[in-house]
């Protein structure tokens, strides 16, 4: 019974955690906040969910093609709806209702297209579940925590060993000399709104077997993801995989354990408390108080 | 109250009369619904003009304001149902409720910058809702709501659109009436220079963090008793009503219209409320369109309907008097 | 002593910003700090201004304690100051600049501002009254009704001395009042402090032009790497080899 309520809880910490990487990405580099991020799942899940039964790809293709689209959804989003604003020199207000905007006619639009049933894929992978430990555990679960944990490893070795997560660092720290440096910056801030995007579509595809499809799934995820974020520090990427794992085991444990009326109050209860008590999270992610 | 009075022109009186006549010009043309709208219309001024108090001025986002505007709803409901007070004592009390939980919230809150500001107030906003989803009890009535009465004034019956409308009108009077004596005093100049620059006003001997506790709280007072008056007018509350879609909608309205005013929020509030009722017939699309305005609004107009044509009069204003200076 | 500071410390890590300084400064004088860049003059007046609390150290104020009391403790208790850096209320008008200056000496609490009760109108009256005084003060009557972002460097500048002086503050700290002026604005500076001590205003300035300081000042103390290294009147400061040793060949 705990390995079961721990094992949902890693799925869904993963799922945070993608979502809360994402959200620590764009803050780091372009010191904005993306409240389109849940719905980003949503788009993935219900693409995923298309490229896999209708058009009948194989799951790996689905995934990956649903991650490009994401993608490159992320890239057309910033570069005309959020580096217009950052030039027309608004208050940040606006850039963050940009983005409800945009998840606003996200939700809309995978309505208009896909309906507002809930759809269910049909089995992934040939073993429905495995035996670990005499307890049966789901194929997709355990495919959803090594997935995730397989695009944050890549993502760390990206952001550090390559040369373009070197310049995407270079333009989150100091934009100007960045540029001093011949570094695109505008072209590093797209990738990274981006691979926000791409991740947040990959938790949607990950997801998606377990809880089904429907418009809201991503959310209620997105919001908490924030809570996850802010736990591991705000801008920190290893405290966002860390708060989002944390607060998808802490919510999934309370909930089995303690009473599941209140499972969608912890999130915000946490986030309320770590603002309120350690905002620079459990990295000690820079000041955020004035 | 001596510049209020100072302003008497024609157009101004044209103004009141039609403010003052609208249920029956509604009706002569046939479109009573046009009055229901216009109750809306009135607590929504309401409750963004608070939201402007505590933004447009003070400079601290809020995006859980739905949560006042249900503890205003639910407090009066409630108060009404189970101690058999009268309601708009219970609207008063259930006011003052969301006004001390504001106070609460925005102590910590003050605290924190900007986009974690939003993040703290989403998160009470969402918190408020899933006590109202799943309260101890039931005493909300959880998903099912609750069913409530209309005002009681001594008597008179406030039952029908009309009538409400009348209320409605008197109440945004006292309100805005309110906020504009706030603002031209030394309690606005205070908010005003914390919203410009905190670090200055607090070295100008403006101890920040009470101003701003006290911004949050007047504007909790605010969409706190517009919930209340939207629980009586509606006379049924749900869960529903009160999500992060009503927070986000406040915040549209009053920058729509634009922030730092006293007719901004006013604009904001009945143009946001006219385009969404017109949107009703296209239910299916409203949202994607309603993201499509708020893009637009965004990008293009960042002062608001109201900000952005007082520029321009100004503007223009400036130009004429810059020709009459060179004619001279 | 108006103000006394007594082996005031603070450090940035391994950085000692300031260090074991000690300054006694009477009322009714010019005093003025001078010294190189990276001097910690800045740091100092935070420190006096409440910006920074001292590791060790105190700081006396008309014979009460200040430091570690909040900004707008200090302000309130009489001391005001202007910043490096121009920090005014931009988008306010010149005249609500000054008026927001007053704050801490009007007395309208909420409830008297929700209903402008007679006293708060009078008071209100009064204050606009007082504030056109101010700005008359410094010259800048005529613009009472202007954005404070609309005035030019010099003007902002005076703006901000004279947001300071709204608060009838017994010490003002002006911090670089003469940076970016010409020598005309600097003459009129030179002036316009003598006219602010005749209003028993004491004054605390941090400058880098030496022969406004020289020429304006009481009294003078040098900062050195966050240590005092020198004090006294011009003439002693101009002639201390040390302090020609640190820096007096090279500025202005």
């Amino acid at each position: 019974m705990l390995l079961q309520v721990l094992v949902s809880g890693f799925v869904i910490g993963c799922v945070y955690g993608l979502i809360a990487l994402g959200y620590s990405l764009i803050y780091k580099a372009s010191g904005m906040m993306n409240f389109a991020q849940g719905d980003v799942l949503t788009l993935g899940a219900f693409l995923g969910y298309t490229f896999y039964t209708l058009f009948g790809l194989p799951y790996y293709v689905a995934l990956a093609l649903t991650v490009l689209v994401a993608f490159v959804f992320g890239l057309f989003m910033e570069k005309f709806i959020i580096r217009k604003l950052i030039s027309k020199n608004v208050m940040a207000i606006y850039v963050v209702l940009a983005t409800i905007a945009v998840s606003y006619i996200l939700q809309n639009t995978i309505q208009a297209i896909w309906s507002t049933k809930m759809l269910n894929y049909p089995q992934v992978f040939p073993v429905a579940s495995v035996s670990i430990f005499g307890v049966s555990v789901q194929s997709q679960s355990i495919f959803c925590i090594l997935v995730s944990f397989l695009c944050m490893a890549g993502l760390q070795v990206f952001m550090k060993y390559t040369r373009f997560g070197t310049a995407m660092r270079a333009s989150a720290m100091n934009a100007k000399a960045a540029q001093a440096c011949g570094i695109n910056t505008s072209l590093s801030t797209g990738i990274t709104w981006a691979i926000a995007a791409g991740m947040a579509a990959l938790a949607g595809i990950l997801l998606g077997p377990i809880y089904g499809v429907f418009i809201m799934l991503g959310s209620t995820i997105g919001r908490k993801g924030f809570a996850g974020a802010i736990m591991g520090g705000y801008g920190n990427l290893y405290g966002a995989i860390l708060g989002g794992v944390l607060l998808g085991l802490i919510e999934t444990l309370t909930a089995s354990y303690l009473s599941s009326t209140y499972k969608d109050m912890i999130a915000y209860a946490l986030l309320l408390i770590f603002l309120f008590v350690k905002p620079t999270g459990i990295f000690n992610e820079r000041a955020i108080t004035e | 109250m001596k510049s209020v009075v100072k302003g008497f022109k024609p157009s101004k009186l044209a103004i009141a009369a039609v403010l003052l006549l609208l249920p029956a010009l509604f009706s002569a043309i046939g479109f009573s619904y046009g009055v229901l709208v216009s109750c809306f219309a009135s607590l929504y001024i309401i409750a963004v003009s608070g939201l402007d108090i505590d933004f447009g001025y003070c400079g601290q986002i809020s995006m859980g304001h739905a949560a006042f505007f249900a503890i205003g709803a639910y407090g009066s409901v409630m108060l009404h149902k189970y101690l058999q007070l009268p309601i708009l004592a219970t609207m008063l009390i259930a006011s003052v409720l969301a006004t001390i939980i504001g106070a609460v919230i925005a102590y910590p809150a003050s605290k924190l910058v900007f986009h974690f500001l939003s993040l703290a107030t989403i998160a009470f906003g969402e918190i408020v809702y899933t006590l109202l989803l799943n309260s101890p009890g039931g005493v909300t009535g959880n998903a099912v709501g609750l069913f409530t009465d209309s005002i009681n004034l001594f008597g008179f019956k406030i039952n029908t659109y009309s009538r409400f409308y009348y209320f409605g009108l008197v109440c945004v009077g006292i309100f805005l009436l309110a906020k504009h004596l706030m603002v031209n005093s030394r309690v606005g100049r205070a908010w005003l220079a914390i919203r410009e620059n905190s670090y200055a006003a607090n070295g100008m001997g403006i101890n920040v963090t009470k101003y701003k506790v006290m911004a949050f709280a007047v504007s909790a007072f605010y969409t706190g008793f517009a919930g209340a008056m939207y629980a009586h007018l509606v006379r049924y509350i749900g869960p529903d009503t009160f999500t992060q879609k009503q927070s986000v909608m406040f915040v549209t309205m009053m920058l729509f219209g634009g922030t730092g005013s006293i007719l901004g929020p006013f604009t904001g509030a009945v143009l946001v409320l006219m385009i969404t009722e017109s949107l009703r017939a296209f239910e299916q699309y409203q949202m994607l369109i309603y993201g499509f305005l708020l893009l637009m609004v965004v990008v293009a107009l960042p002062g608001g309907i109201y900000g952005e044509t007082k520029r321009l009069i100004g503007r223009i204003a400036a130009k004429r008097k810059g020709g009459k200076a060179h004619a001279s | 002593m108006l103000l006394e500071i007594n082996n005031l410390c603070l450090s940035f890590g391994g950085l000692k910003a300031t260090n074991d300084v000690t300054m006694h400064m009477e009322e009714g004088k010019i005093n003025g700090i001078i010294g190189p860049n990276g001097a910690g003059k800045t740091t100092f007046f935070n420190l006096i201004s409440g910006v920074y609390k001292p590791d060790s150290g105190n700081i006396l104020f008309d014979g009460k304690r200040i430091d570690g009391l909040k900004p707008f403790e200090i302000n309130q208790a009489g001391i005001a100051r202007t910043y490096q850096v121009i920090n005014l209320f931009k988008k306010m008008s010149v005249l609500d600049n000054v008026m927001v200056g007053m704050h801490p000496r009007l007395t309208s609490k909420f409830f008297a501002s929700l209903v402008h009760t007679k006293a708060e109108r009078e008071e209100e009256a009064r204050a606009r009254e007082k504030a056109y005084e101010w700005l008359d003060f410094v010259g800048l009557k005529d613009y009472a009704l202007e954005q404070a972002g609309a005035l030019s460097y010099g003007q902002q500048r005076l703006l901000e001395i004279v947001r300071g002086l709204a608060s009838d503050p017994k010490l003002i700290l002006l911090d670089e009042p003469a940076a970016g002026m010409n020598s005309k604005e600097k003459e009129e500076l030179n002036l316009l402090l003598r006219k602010i001590l005749q209003k028993g205003v004491t004054l605390l300035i941090v400058e880098h032009d030496m022969k406004l300081m020289m020429n304006v000042s009481d009294k003078i103390f040098v900062l050195n790497y966050g240590k005092k290294l020198a004090e006294g009147t011009p003439q002693e400061i101009q002639a201390n080899p040390e302090v020609i040793a640190a820096y007096l060949g090279g500025d202005d």
